[in-house]
């Protein structure tokens, strides 16, 4: 399996480099804009907003401070996307990209077990996770030292866990699909559904009272960075991810080897 | 101890939309065999060993390998003792060749500094040192071959081996057949060149629209291809009884007759000598591909 694994690590290797600089330098360049948004101007022109609107940039409190700042505006709303579109990328391209090409024939027809395939694709689901997480909190790191700031390592810590459990959890989905059912078409769609329904239902369910009623079923929902920023850790939140991460393992486990494969 | 047979297809269907790829195939290769798997585009060849190798699930019926059913969660167990490749066979682009072959080497559990893959390095010649998104598609054949045989397979599983192959990769490929047959490796493989199948396999399996025509030795096939004998006469004559596909023609010079001819030569000679005014004779080889044709309209036959 360490042999797959490598394999798949080294195939990957310039995805790995490009997402993790990518989500650095995001982090870095929003670590570097905190002392243009801590000042006393941005509070008058943000109240000015409409409540609706202020809804969509956050609270208003959090701009002031450095953990406030980071959880709200880097790990609450930016992060998630490009992770999303990171997870989606990622899980598509290791389980139907791969058939697509007839690769996974070529992987299945070796001594390998299915089951092994699903575990070392998996495996390297989690490993890129990390390392784009960790790319961004280095940029995060970056950016303090530029603006000089100080910032308690545990709040990174926090966010950085719960980051890499979101895309963890988000590619694992897709990766499930993608894995059980060998169709693109529905994978990539499950997958952009998820991403931008969990973003939009997110954002405007502050602002859209009817749709509060449903924010539960947003993957961000269990993703509150802000307060986990504050030091603030809902334990249950931690529990569904982890609990989403089991169940679509389990599917992958259960369909990938009973399901016909594509030659391409 | 009986052995058990290598491949045993018991019945095998693949149905997909209400249309069977593969209808109702039953078959068995004993060790040491080379079956040649033969049919026209969309017979059901490819159908066929992705069923055999696991990558399908049969709609009906079973498949043994090394006495064992293969089923699609157990298919990887089997895969230890068999080399498997196909014509376009999609290798890992990324790779060089030489990291391809060290990657399906590992995933044998051996390794590449052996004997028998520097001999088939040396017969093949491949560029491997290239990435093989930069390879030619027969560059890229012959590291898909090298990987198929490399771990010293007790069974090699081939679909259409030899396309992309130039002529002269097509012989190294096929005296690497031939020996492997003499070390007693199984190998069963498609083909669409049916001299290259007469040419090194024992046996041959015809497959059209999904169901098994003929299951046969490959000399049957040999000696069906038979001779093409075309006679000139001043008068008209009758063509040998065992004669077949006769066409007989009147032209300006006499009457032309042409028939297949299978039987023993000795009785061929006794007929020419009783000829009347024999004008010319002509005696070719009915080519492989002619006699394979004339299987090819046999409507389904019970297997051998």
């Amino acid at each position: 399996m360490f042999n797959l694994l490598r394999k798949t690590l080294r195939e990957r290797r310039f995805f790995i480099l490009g997402w993790s600089l990518g989500l650095g330098f995001l982090g870095f360049a929003m670590t570097t804009f905190f002392t243009s948004f801590s000042g006393g101007q941005i509070d008058e022109l943000l109240s000015s907003l409409p409540p609706a609107l202020q809804g969509l940039v956050g609270n208003l409190q959090d701009w002031k401070q450095l953990p406030g700042y980071i959880g709200s505006q880097v790990f609450d709303i930016r992060l998630p996307i490009f992770a999303s579109i990171l997870s989606i990328l990622l899980a598509v391209g290791l389980t139907v990209g791969e058939e697509d090409k007839g690769q996974l024939r070529t992987l299945v027809a070796l001594p390998i077990s299915r089951r092994k395939i699903i575990m070392a694709k998996w495996l390297t689901i989690v490993i890129i996770c990390l390392v784009a997480t960790l790319g961004t909190i280095v940029g995060i790191e970056l950016g303090i030292l530029v603006i000089g700031e100080t910032l308690d390592q545990m709040v990174l810590v926090r966010l950085g866990l719960f980051t890499w459990l979101l895309i963890t959890s988000l590619a694992t989905l897709i990766f499930a699909i993608g894995s059980a059912t060998g169709k693109r078409g529905l994978t990539t769609g499950i997958g952009i559904i998820v991403a931008i329904g969990s973003f939009l239902l997110t954002t405007f369910a502050q602002s859209v009272r009817w749709l509060k009623d449903y924010e539960w079923l947003s993957f961000l929902h269990y993703f509150p960075a802000a307060d986990i920023a504050k030091g603030t850790v809902e334990w249950g939140n931690v529990i569904f991810y982890l609990v989403l991460i089991a169940i679509s393992l389990i599917i992958a486990f259960i369909f990938f080897p009973r399901r016909d494969i594509k030659a391409a | 101890m009986i052995h058990p047979s290598v491949i045993e297809v018991k019945n095998i269907s693949k149905v997909y939309a209400g249309v069977a790829a593969v209808d109702a195939v039953s078959f068995t290769v004993e060790p040491g065999d080379i079956v040649g798997f033969v049919g026209l585009n969309g017979a059901g060849k490819s159908t066929t060993i992705n069923m055999l190798l696991g990558f399908l699930k049969p709609t009906q019926g079973e498949v043994h390998l090394f006495g064992e059913q293969v089923t699609l969660p157990n298919a990887a167990k089997g895969h230890q003792k068999i080399g498997f490749a196909t014509g376009d066979m999609a290798l890992f682009e990324g790779m060089t060749g030489k990291q391809y072959l060290k990657f399906v080497a590992r995933s044998y559990k051996k390794s590449t500094a052996t004997t028998t893959y520097e001999n088939l390095v040396a017969r093949f010649e491949p560029q491997l040192d290239k990435k093989i998104n930069e390879l030619s598609r027969g560059n890229k054949q012959k590291i898909a071959l090298i990987a198929a045989f490399m771990c010293d397979p007790e069974l090699v599983i081939l679909d259409e081996p030899s396309s992309g192959l130039d002529p002269l990769m097509q012989q190294h490929f096929l005296d690497l057949v031939r020996e492997e047959s003499q070390k007693g490796t199984t190998i069963f493989m498609s083909s669409h060149y049916l001299n290259e199948v007469i040419d090194v396999c024992s046996r041959i399996l015809l497959i059209k629209n999904g169901k098994l025509v003929k299951n046969i030795k490959a000399s049957e096939l040999q000696i069906g291809a038979g001779k093409l004998v075309r006679v000139i006469t001043k008068v008209q004559v009758s063509p040998p009884k065992t004669a077949e596909l006769v066409e007989l023609e009147k032209q300006a010079d006499g009457y032309v007759l042409q028939f297949l001819y299978k039987d023993k030569a000795i009785r061929l000679q006794e007929w020419l000598g009783t000829l009347p005014n024999l004008q010319d004779v002509t005696i070719s080889d009915h080519t492989a591909e002619a006699a394979f044709e004339d299987l090819y309209d046999v409507q389904e036959v019970k297997n051998v």
